[in-house]
């Protein structure tokens, strides 16, 4: 069966292959570097652990490249409730440091369900959106998939992390784009969003109104229809302010941080201080493998994955940090360029799915540790240590290679 | 299953290869913007967050006499301090500390508030303790996580000798002192800095100056080694002052004087030396140490008869007839003034529509100036003074050292008050006031204001003929003797005999002053001033002469009557020690 299905492949997707494997070679090296000094166990260094989850990352990418493409498509709603299960199993199960995320089977390390439920949301949301012969051009057709990844994402901001429930949530809008939902509706999803984050400050509020308006009108709804979304959105930044303070304190403290960094040098906002000055001391080619002085004085926090780019920016400098982006971007594309060449419309729609994981943690992760957004706990694919967001980055990589793969027949 | 067609456009695929690339961007640039453009900024960041300085403060040069004795040492202290972030639990902590070493738990709180900075920064939690206070600290090390120690030199006077006014004290730096120095990089908090007397005219010499130490430190403030690329400088001992006090001197005046309030001044004429200087009342020198209780600061600094305030170079007093040798250097000068001519004193004296008094009521008869100048007799110089202008007078006070500072090498000294036409005029107004005033200043009284120190600095160009120093406290100033005063040579030899003859004459208002030695001249002149304060102010000065040596001396006794009953007895007492010190040791001048 194997050996008469590699003989469709058109090409091996070498560019996928190469870019993933200098991604986490690079992560390797700046997890050596980092764990020089950390005695302990084996499990206790960020290397060895890397290395071992790899194996394990490594056969199921395999395995999911040799999956048949329909079973795949088969089984994604039965495993898109799998994944409202394991994301609902830690709640079940102690607490660690108040938070439901991490799931103990037993093992050296714990399972952190959320990322497995990420991809399996979205295969299931580019099956339903390739199934259906959805009017796609019509308003409420856009609700349906919406609910659809609400629902794990809505559980997951309950154990509570933040930032991978984003993160599942992004998926959605590009899809719809692709599959060709009119643009104009998609914003009256997102600018609810806007409406609310603008609501706090007056000068922007007033920049957003004026937008929203603009883009109301040009979209020639009916009066009524126009009259109704624009006072709507007005209304939801004017009560936004009180929803606010039914966020928990830590995630108040994270967007607040972020506004004034400076305000709590040892808070949330020092590890930001912290970070950008290990990467900016870094410089053209950096201080040197090893010689990172903010890293190994440990000035620099969670270093081995939320903040492992700052590693590279400080011992690696400007031109590494250049060539890392560069390759995730690369990589990206080459799963858009796949998808926009892919036959089919569930493959193609699954491709956008990863890809939009693949650059909402890229550029969440990057963006936070140089100060642009504020901290959230997410790793960057591939290079971050990380057991369960390897394992799936590399679930995601299998299916790349399986779904970019056209049939000659 | 897979039937339905994948209809994505080339616009679309465009857009999010657009988006991507645009998000990428972003991050480069911002990359770039932290790594190139802002590269010197967070560089140095980086340096001094991993580089801790540590200073280690240099020991205070001590403070000694001129025979080396010492008067003010460095007893060594310990203080201790706790890094906030690095306690378990501040109260348990706090609390086990003032069980080990007995301190109030609640001055520990209180100094933790005080001098906490930041959560990563030591914070001092207690001073002055002793070693073994320190030891009892280091058995219970283990559950003391986050508390060190370290040595603090403290002031300590060894000797038995007070002089708490010239030695002065010594502050901690805070804040506020740090930002009232002009060289505030010298300083840490915490450093200590002269304040006053000697501790801070001499600060440069005494300080030394701060070993630094460069810890490389890791973000929880720990230090995990040093910094190769700075090594450590170490601290620099400040240097010994040796100063003209002769311990003996200073113990015996400061018996001499104990009870009294007033100052008394011994010193070398001619270098301007002081050999002892006492201002009473005083204050024990360790007050500001922070070793005594706060019951007896508070009995010191309300004190009414000021204790604090340095009288020697502060107070101002009237000088009374202490100063009639300058009247007499007037009348002299002039070549028609016929010092033999007698003059009749009846006790009183009309000058227009005042009357003037002498201070024998009785009067003294008929006075020549030697007479007049050794009774004192205050009519004699009414008479004669009036055909002079004021000014020329106020001139003749100024070349004495009058109306200006000294100069003595200890801080914040007054200038006092030498009236001439224009401060009368400015005072009075022009029509205000009358020659009648000029006969008030040339027996000391009126508007004049002086120091014992610019009395002292008087005294000694007196005894030297024009030729004294600058008074000071630190032996190495060395300055070329040289005549100020345009007096002739039988000028000064009169003024001289003149005041030999107060002394040893029977009708001499110093004649209590003698201490009857033989070989041993003693020149004086006492006063008694006038001032509004109550009874009057008893002065004495004069020198004592013992083969070549001359010592010289002031007295003033505060509101406790005339300076021929008062303070010239007490004058003759410290001749009597200074004699017996030179006659016992040849070393101790």
């Amino acid at each position: 069966m194997i050996t008469v299905r590699s003989k469709q492949y058109k090409e091996l997707p070498i560019s996928i292959i190469s870019s993933v494997a200098f991604l986490t070679l690079i992560g390797l090296v700046v997890l050596k570097s980092i764990s020089q000094h950390q005695g302990g166990g084996l499990l206790n260094n960020p290397f060895n652990k890397q290395i071992i989850i790899l194996l394990p990352a490594i056969i199921l990418s395999l395995l999911i490249i040799i999956l048949p493409r329909y079973t795949i498509h088969k089984y994604s709603y039965p495993l898109y409730f799998f994944g409202i299960i394991i994301v609902l199993l830690p709640f079940a199960g102690s607490s660690h440091a108040n938070t439901y995320r991490w799931l103990d089977l037993g093992l050296p390390f714990n399972i952190q369900p959320s990322e497995f439920a990420k991809v399996f949301t979205t295969i299931a949301l580019a099956r339903y959106l390739s199934d259906h012969t959805i009017q796609i051009k019509k308003f409420h057709s856009i609700i349906i998939p919406i609910g659809f990844v609400l629902i794990p994402s809505f559980i997951v901001m309950k154990q509570p992390d933040l930032g991978t429930a984003i993160v599942m949530l992004v998926p959605v809008l590009p899809m719809l784009y692709w599959s060709g939902a009119r643009p104009f509706y998609l914003f009256l999803v997102i600018a609810p969003i806007f409406s609310m984050l603008t609501a706090f400050q007056t000068i922007s509020f007033t920049i957003w109104a004026v937008t929203l308006g603009t883009i109301i009108i040009l979209a020639r709804q009916t009066v009524i229809m126009s009259i109704l979304l624009f006072f709507g959105n007005v209304f939801l930044g004017l009560i936004s302010p009180f929803a606010w303070n039914s966020l928990s304190y830590y995630q108040q403290g994270r967007i607040l941080s972020f506004l004034n960094p400076e305000k709590d040098p040892l808070g949330v906002a020092y590890q930001v201080i912290q970070s950008k000055t290990a990467i900016g001391s870094g410089g053209i080619f950096g201080k040197g493998w090893g010689e990172g002085t903010q890293t190994h004085l440990k000035f620099l926090p969670v270093q081995e994955s939320d903040f492992i780019l700052s590693v590279i920016g400080e011992e690696m400098g400007f031109v590494l940090i250049a060539m890392v982006l560069s390759v995730m971007g690369y990589f990206i594309i080459q799963i858009l360029k796949r998808a926009y060449l892919s036959k089919d419309k569930f493959s193609s729609l699954s491709l956008i799915g990863v890809a939009s994981i693949m650059l909402a943690h890229s550029f969440v992760n990057t963006a936070m540790t140089v100060g642009l957004i504020p901290v959230k706990g997410l790793p960057f694919p591939f290079i971050s240590a990380g057991g369960s967001f390897l394992i799936t980055s590399y679930i995601m990589v299998g299916l790349v290679i399986n779904l970019s793969v056209n049939y000659s027949d | 299953m897979l039937k339905a067609d994948n209809i994505a456009s080339i616009q679309q695929y465009f857009l999010a290869v657009g988006i991507a690339v645009c998000l990428i961007l972003v991050l480069v640039v911002r990359f770039f913007q932290l790594q190139i453009l802002d590269y010197d900024q967070y560089s140095k960041k980086a340096n001094t967050n991993r580089i801790r300085k540590v200073t280690t403060s240099a020991p205070r040069g001590l403070i000694l006499d001129r025979n080396g004795q010492i008067l003010v040492d460095n007893l060594p202290t310990y203080i201790i301090n706790a890094v906030p972030g690095e306690l378990p639990d501040r109260n348990s902590t706090l609390s086990l500390i003032s069980k080990t070493i007995g301190v109030d738990p609640s001055s520990l709180h209180k100094n933790y508030k005080k001098y906490y900075r930041g959560r990563f920064i030591p914070t001092r939690l207690a001073k002055d303790l002793t070693f073994s206070q320190i030891s009892r600290l280091e058995e219970n090390r283990l559950n003391l996580k986050g508390v060190y120690y370290q040595k603090f030199p403290e002031r300590y006077f060894p000797s038995s000798v007070r002089a708490s006014h010239i030695l002065g004290y010594v502050k901690e730096v805070d804040k506020q002192i740090r930002e009232s120095l002009t060289n505030p990089s010298e300083y840490e908090f915490g450093d200590i800095i002269g304040w006053s007397g000697l501790e801070k005219s001499y600060e440069d010499y005494l300080k030394g100056s701060h070993g630094v130490q460069f810890y490389q430190v890791d973000a929880y403030g720990r230090e995990v080694g040093y910094v190769d690329d700075f090594p450590p400088i170490s601290p620099e001992p400040g240097s010994n002052i040796i100063t003209t006090i002769d311990m003996n001197i200073q113990y015996s005046l400061e018996e001499i004087m104990k009870g009294e309030r007033g100052v008394v001044i011994v010193g070398i004429p001619e270098s301007g030396e002081i050999l002892g200087v006492v201002s009473k009342p005083d204050f024990p020198p360790d007050l500001f140490t922070g070793r005594i209780l706060e019951r007896d600061w508070n009995i010191v600094s309300n004190n009414p008869n000021k204790p604090l305030l340095n009288r020697f170079n502060q107070g101002l007093y009237p000088p009374g007839s202490i100063v009639k040798m300058i009247t007499e250097a007037v009348l002299l000068e002039n070549e028609d003034f016929d010092p033999h001519a007698l003059l009749t004193c009846e006790g009183s004296y009309q000058y227009g529509d005042r009357v003037f008094g002498c201070w024998a009521d009785e009067g003294h008869g008929n006075v020549d100036l030697t007479s007049a100048i050794l009774q004192s007799c205050d009519i004699y110089f009414y008479k004669t003074i009036q055909y002079y202008e004021l000014d020329r007078l106020a001139k003749y006070f100024r070349l004495f050292g009058f109306g200006q500072i000294t100069g003595i090498d200890i801080g914040r000294e007054y200038k006092g008050t030498i009236p001439n036409t224009a401060y009368m005029n400015k005072r009075y107004g022009r029509s205000g006031w009358s020659t009648g005033s000029l006969l008030n200043f040339c027996i000391g009284q009126g508007e004049i204001l002086v120091t014992p120190i610019q009395v002292f600095h008087y005294t000694n160009l007196l005894a030297t003929k024009g030729t004294a120093n600058t008074p000071h406290l630190v032996s190495s100033i060395k300055k070329e003797s040289e005549n100020k005063i345009p007096l002739a040579p039988q000028i000064w030899d009169r003024i001289t005999f003149d005041m030999g003859q107060v002394v040893s004459h029977s009708k001499g208002t110093g004649k209590n002053a003698d201490p009857s030695i033989q070989g041993v001249d003693v020149y004086g002149k006492t006063g008694t001033a006038e001032n509004p304060h109550g009874e009057d102010h008893a002065w004495f000065v004069g020198w004592v002469q013992y083969k070549e040596r001359k010592v010289s001396i002031v007295v003033l006794l505060e509101n406790s009557g005339s300076g021929g009953a008062v303070a010239a007895p007490l004058a003759k007492n410290v001749f009597n020690k200074i004699i017996l010190g030179i006659k016992n040791s040849n070393q101790s001048l």
